[in-house]
């Protein structure tokens, strides 16, 4: 098992990488910024196991991120404390110093 | 395909296709903004555009279900995994992506990964189709 990069606590950036035929990394999380919440089990990434890689495929720690929703929707009309929460591999994210 | 069916599948066909086309159809360039949305993954749907839809509830129906089995037996005997099966729908384009129901995306995945796997032919599964076809026009 890989070490984590990233503790529970840690603010973090989803980079806009891009990508092509696959990926579970949203479009409305990238560039945004948000916060470790929860470690997931180091597992082969998706755009590696989307192409029958199970074996020989990129493994990394996995994240539980925590969004505001102003952070997310420009426009979002809820409660300024609203959340979201989603995962992501390790190498989608990249540390915000604060 | 009888010379009926042949028009009205044509006519279908014309409908999906583009209303405005460009000089070219397949242009020479494209600038980077139109490549980055031509190359969107179909299923990263969060945050579209879209009109208040109504939720109502429906029950599964066989085919469905069927579908759904197919599938976890493909990856269950090491064919795909989820992962590829989720692949394949993107792969579908976004014409079918939209086009097909919920488990269609799905069968054809299926379909797709049985071809690849050198598990049943284009042509055995297009003579069933046909025969499935004939067999439920005649009731």
């Amino acid at each position: 098992m890989a070490r984590p990069k990233f503790q529970v606590g840690d603010t973090v950036r989803i980079k806009d990488r891009t990508t092509l035929f696959h990926t579970r990394t949203q479009k409305f999380i990238r560039k945004r910024v948000g916060t470790i919440v929860e470690h997931r089990p180091e597992w082969v990434i998706p755009e590696d196991e989307a192409w029958d890689r199970m074996e020989t495929g990129r493994k990394e720690p996995f994240y539980v991120i925590r969004f505001k929703q102003t952070e997310l929707w420009p426009d979002y009309t809820g409660l300024a404390h609203d959340t979201l929460e989603t995962e992501a591999s390790e190498s989608w994210l990249e540390a915000v110093k604060g | 395909m009888s010379k009926v069916r042949y028009e009205s599948v044509m006519t279908a066909d014309r409908n999906l296709a583009p209303a405005e086309h460009e000089e070219f159809d397949s242009p020479y360039t494209i600038p980077n903004d139109r490549y980055a949305a031509l190359t969107t993954i179909l299923h990263d749907v969060g945050g579209e555009p879209d009109y208040p839809q109504a939720l109502y509830g429906k029950g599964e129906e066989d085919w469905e279900m069927n579908t759904y089995l197919t599938c976890e037996c493909l990856a269950w005997r090491g064919a795909w995994n989820a992962e590829m099966r989720r692949r394949a729908e993107n792969d579908l384009g976004k014409t079918q992506y939209y086009g097909f129901p919920y488990y269609g995306r799905w069968i054809t995945g299926a379909a797709r990964v049985l071809v690849h796997k050198g598990l049943i032919t284009t042509d055995e599964l297009g003579d069933k189709i046909d025969e499935i076809r004939a067999r439920l026009e005649k009731k």
